[in-house]
């Protein structure tokens, strides 16, 4: 994981199952996280991108563990 | 087991006790958990006929509360003292259920708590905040506690929750007695407020937790006739929502809101204010820098640490650095001590305003059970810090602080401030 680039971009999932929509990743990276209104549940708003030391600082944030890489940006 | 001064792992209490509230009456036994921190593995500490894993650091914090399937929230208690299988069913709320039922009941009020939702409140809270404050200065001195800190936080969630302002009194009242009901002073004789509920089933075994279920359904009852853009419509239009909030769930929520933001975030005001006070020249580099204020918050939190610990008991045998857990032990994590460790915090017996890396445990050590109302907290400092120094307002204590004898909040029960012409 070290070997990635500090600018490398990365694509985020969420686990609808684990998130309690507590909007740690809207607050951190409102661009690509939001959480709706009526389901309270995050959702990655198209096309996801992250930098990866925001990505990583998001791991780590998100309380419920809810967030992952969906996979490597292309 | 040994007694001496031995070997280190596995030997407690030494003294103090952490687990005495007395012992608290006179601060915060940091020495101690200094002790424990340095101390290899977790420490078993003795507690009633069996004992608990303290767990004193913040990287051992951080696992336990991110490992729910392990160290559960559900089992027993969170708080160091079981509860009886019947009280414990009928008390459950967000803070001791977990995963499934726990992922469904915050999401109901999540919603509300998000920075986004918060930030919509701002201006109530500079309005509330202000008032208190000009009542302050006017009086030129006074107990912070009672004049700003606790009506602060109560003032807020009520308006949130979309009680009307005439009723706030009687709930503060309420509140009032739940926060006695966690300290070893006596209570309300147990048919107060009409209860016939024996109070081992209610919150802090406290009357007064019948009360405010019952004032809460009839709010309950007043929104769902008249919806208005409140919490508590939110929560009854959940509720009537098929089966996505039992009424029982629907009380207890709104228990936990009127009650798990007050003593806490009041705890963080005096604290607060207490060290600014205590440390001119902190408040001086705030008064100059006004971008001071958001880190300042934060150190605030580190340095109150308002709730001392959380309890979870492990769903089978386990292994947490380095020491074998049993299934169903208790695992104690100790806020006050994560947020003092040597091991994060450069120096953190300083208070220092501008501290940069600051990853306090105040609301939490992170996972699914992070303090809900940690915006609000947050921004209710934030605004208080702002409203203070937009008022040039300088304290200084003129007495001591009278402390809640509680293992478990860091709480205050009065201090008194005057202000410095
Ligand atoms: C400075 C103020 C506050 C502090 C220090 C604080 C601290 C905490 C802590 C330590 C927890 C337990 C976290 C865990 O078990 O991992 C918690 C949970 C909680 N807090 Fe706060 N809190 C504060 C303010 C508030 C406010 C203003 C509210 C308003 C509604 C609130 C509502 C809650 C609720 C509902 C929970 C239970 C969450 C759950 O189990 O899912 N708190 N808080
Ligand atoms: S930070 Fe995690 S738990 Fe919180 S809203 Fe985002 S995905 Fe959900």
């Amino acid at each position: 994981m070290s070997d990635g680039a500090a600018d490398e971009q990365v694509v985020m999932a969420v686990d609808d199952t684990r998130c309690i929509g507590g909007g740690q990743c809207e607050l951190l990276a409102p661009d690509v996280f939001e959480v709706d209104d009526d389901t309270g549940i995050a959702a990655v708003t198209a096309p996801g991108l992250l930098d990866r030391v925001t990505a990583l600082e998001l791991l780590d944030r998100c309380p419920s563990g809810a967030i992952s890489f969906a996979q490597p940006a292309p | 087991m040994s007694t001496g001064a031995g070997n280190g792992a596995a030997l407690a209490p030494r003294s103090p006790d952490v687990t005495s509230s007395s012992v608290y009456a006179d601060g915060v036994p940091y020495d101690r958990f200094a002790e424990m921190r340095a101390t290899p593995g977790l420490v078993w500490h003795p507690y009633g006929e069996d004992g608990f894993w303290a767990v004193t650091r913040h990287e051992e914090i951080r696992l336990v509360s991110r490992q729910p399937e392990i160290y559960s929230s559900a089992v027993g208690h969170t708080n160091l003292w079981d509860l009886e299988a019947d009280a414990l069913e009928a008390r459950r709320s967000l803070i001791d259920t977990d995963a499934p039922d726990h992922t469904r009941l915050r999401r109901l009020v999540a919603r509300a708590f998000t920075p986004k939702n918060i930030r919509r409140w701002e201006h109530t809270v500079r309005s509330i905040t202000g008032q208190l404050l000009d009542e302050f200065i006017d009086a030129g001195e006074g107990d912070w506690v009672e004049s700003v800190a606790a009506p602060l936080p109560i003032r807020v969630i009520l308006t949130l929750l979309g009680v009307p302002v005439e009723d706030s009194a009687y709930l503060v009242e309420l509140s009032n007695h739940l926060v006695e009901g966690t300290t070893d002073r006596p209570t309300l004789a147990a048919d107060a407020y009409g209860n016939t509920t024996d109070p081992r089933l209610l919150p802090f075994n406290s009357p007064a937790s019948h009360a405010l279920f019952t004032y809460g359904e009839q709010l309950g009852d007043q929104r769902r006739a008249e919806p208005q853009d409140d919490l508590v419509t939110m929560l009854v239009q959940a509720a009537d929502d098929g089966d996505r909030l039992r009424p029982e769930e629907y009380r207890n929520l709104f228990h936990i809101l009127v009650f798990a933001g007050n003593e806490t975030t009041r705890t963080a005001i005096t604290h607060g204010v207490m060290a600014l006070a205590d440390h001119p020249e902190q408040w001086q580099r705030v008064l100059d820098d006004r971008s001071l204020v958001e880190p300042a918050v934060e150190e605030i939190l580190r340095w109150s640490t308002p709730v001392l610990h959380m309890r979870r008991t492990t769903t089978g045998p386990t292994e947490l650095a380095g020491t074998a857990i049993e299934g169903g032990q208790k695992v104690v994590m100790w806020y006050a001590s994560g947020n003092r460790d040597e091991a994060v915090f450069d120096d953190p017996t300083a208070f220092d305003v501008g501290r940069v890396d600051n990853p306090h445990q105040a609301f939490g050590g992170g996972g699914p059970h992070l303090c809900l109302g940690a915006f609000l907290a947050r921004l209710e400092l934030i605004v208080l810090l702002q409203e203070m120094a937009d008022r040039g307002l300088r304290l200084r204590r003129t007495g001591d602080a009278v402390r809640v004898p509680s293992n478990f909040v860091n709480g205050v029960l009065s201090v008194p401030m005057a202000v410095v012409a």
